[in-house]
């Protein structure tokens, strides 16, 4: 999976969590739970942008922080979940 | 003058001026909800709009409806009434409309869509306000059903709902151990207290709500298990647009009648309002009112497209608040001795406007949150 500048949700978390900041770092197995770049609080508006960007029921979504961990482990939830939008 | 929203859901409740706004001081003194002002309220589709047509909605957007709730603050100078209006729209049928299952939705949104049933939603616990997070009321699963336990206080519309939505823990500390279940007030266990008498918003009751072994069956929950912190996030974004949107149209008719008042009022052989100092107060509410108007629709206009408005919703519901008390400690100044009589209604303004910046989150934790959001 690329990680290029026209990635939404790249784009999200780099727009949301790390504004100003050199978003060099974040590659596809970054952490972002562990780093705290996305703390609960994050994850929160996280999950909420995710159901209504991909409009996937909260029902289908993982309220596990695992699920969130990198943008890898996002992605492929979302592929799963929504896979007409990724 | 201020600017009129010409949104075509903005004069909805005009009709119904005169019922409205009948006797609103009585009311006030009484500290009761008016139920027969519940009527012209139904009637007027307000509780319609931004509901699905299959479930006696309007289909109305986002910011349709918050242009009607403006409008319904211009019109009706009962703001309890209004709270309580918004609060039929915000607290049962947004989430019910998002969240809940097909069965949820289709035996209960017809009855609040038309207002039949009134609703509260009870998050605010005695021990934990603002601090959500650390909501005490627990529910137990036990085969279909779950158990629920524990109190909720300072509830709108407690003392006259038929729905509640709680927001109780079902699971580990922290935001995803928060689920939410819909619960109809004669479940057996479900006790609502007195109302609690208040300085503002007097007409909008609240009072607590004990659960004493409330058993709700399972598919009265909302969305799954866990995700009851993302339905108050989407809940109360909607909760501040509402009910600050409200507060602009009180805004908007206050600034015009101290206008009028400071045009009119001779002093000393000229209009009050030739004098600077009272001009300037009358500035400041204008640069105030329009602030409100922008942030509100701005805010609004993000949610609706569904792009992450978190730090927005804080600000709009600060900047709306401070703006509704000063424009409102500017009027009783500006009426002098008159504002300050209870029967011209301008110092019941200043009281109903205190609660603002204490409801949907003081402006206290919404600073808070926008200096986390900000990282620091």
């Amino acid at each position: 999976m690329s990680t290029t500048a026209t990635d939404p949700i790249r784009d999200y978390i780099v727009q949301e969590f790390l504004a100003g900041e050199d978003a060099a770092d974040l590659t596809d197995d970054f952490d972002l739970i562990e780093s705290t770049v996305v703390n609960s609080l994050g994850l929160v508006r996280l999950i909420s942008w995710i159901s209504e960007t991909y409009g996937i029921p909260v029902d289908d979504i993982p309220l596990e922080p695992a699920a969130y961990r990198t943008l890898a482990d996002i992605r492929r939830f979302v592929s799963e979940a929504a896979p007409a939008a990724v | 003058m201020a600017a009129e929203n010409d949104t075509d859901t903005y004069g909805l409740t005009a009709p119904y001026a005169d019922e409205l706004n009948d006797d609103v001081t009585r009311w006030d003194r009484a500290g009761e909800f008016p139920h027969e002002k519940w009527k012209p309220l139904q009637r007027s589709g307000l509780f319609t709009l931004p509901f699905a047509p299959e479930h006696g909605g309007a289909g109305r957007t986002l910011t349709e409806t918050m242009a009607a709730l403006e409008g319904l603050g211009h019109t009706s100078r009962d703001a309890g009434l209004n709270f309580s209006a918004s609060t039929q729209i915000v607290s049962v049928g947004i989430p019910l409309q998002a969240f809940g299952s097909a069965e949820l939705r289709e035996r209960y949104l017809p009855r609040v869509t038309s207002g039949e049933a009134i609703t509260a939603h009870a998050i605010t616990e005695p021990g934990h306000g603002s601090d959500v997070m650390n909501i005490r009321t627990t529910a137990v699963r036990d085969g279909d059903d779950y158990v629920l336990n524990g109190g909720k206080l300072f509830i709108t519309n407690a003392p006259v709902a038929d729905l509640f939505l709680l927001y109780v823990r079902t699971g580990k500390p922290g935001a995803f151990g928060l689920s939410t279940f819909l619960a109809e007030r004669s479940t057996p266990g479900l006790t609502v207290g007195e109302p609690l008498d208040t300085m503002g918003l007097r007409t909008s009751p609240i009072s607590e709500v004990t659960l004493t072994d409330v058993r709700l069956p399972v598919a009265n929950r909302l969305g799954s298990e866990g995700a009851g912190f993302l339905i108050m996030d989407y809940v109360m974004k909607r909760e501040v647009l509402f009910s600050f949107a409200v507060n602009l149209g009180e805004m908007t008719h206050r600034l015009k009648r101290v206008v009028e008042h400071a045009t009119t009022r001779q002093q000393f052989g000229a209009s009050i309002g030739k004098n600077q100092a009272v001009a300037h107060k009358i500035a400041d509410m204008r640069i105030a009112v329009e602030t409100a108007r922008k942030w509100l629709y701005d805010t609004g206009r993000k949610v609706e497209q569904g792009k992450d408005a978190s730090l927005d919703v804080a600000a709009t519901k600060i900047v709306v608040s401070e703006a509704n008390q000063l424009t409102a400690r500017h009027a009783i100044q500006i009426f002098g001795a008159r504002g300050y009589l209870t029967d011209t209604g301008i110092e019941r303004e200043l009281r109903n406007a205190t609660a603002g910046s204490i409801y949907s989150g003081t402006n206290e934790i919404q600073r808070n949150c926008i200096a986390a959001l900000m990282g620091l």
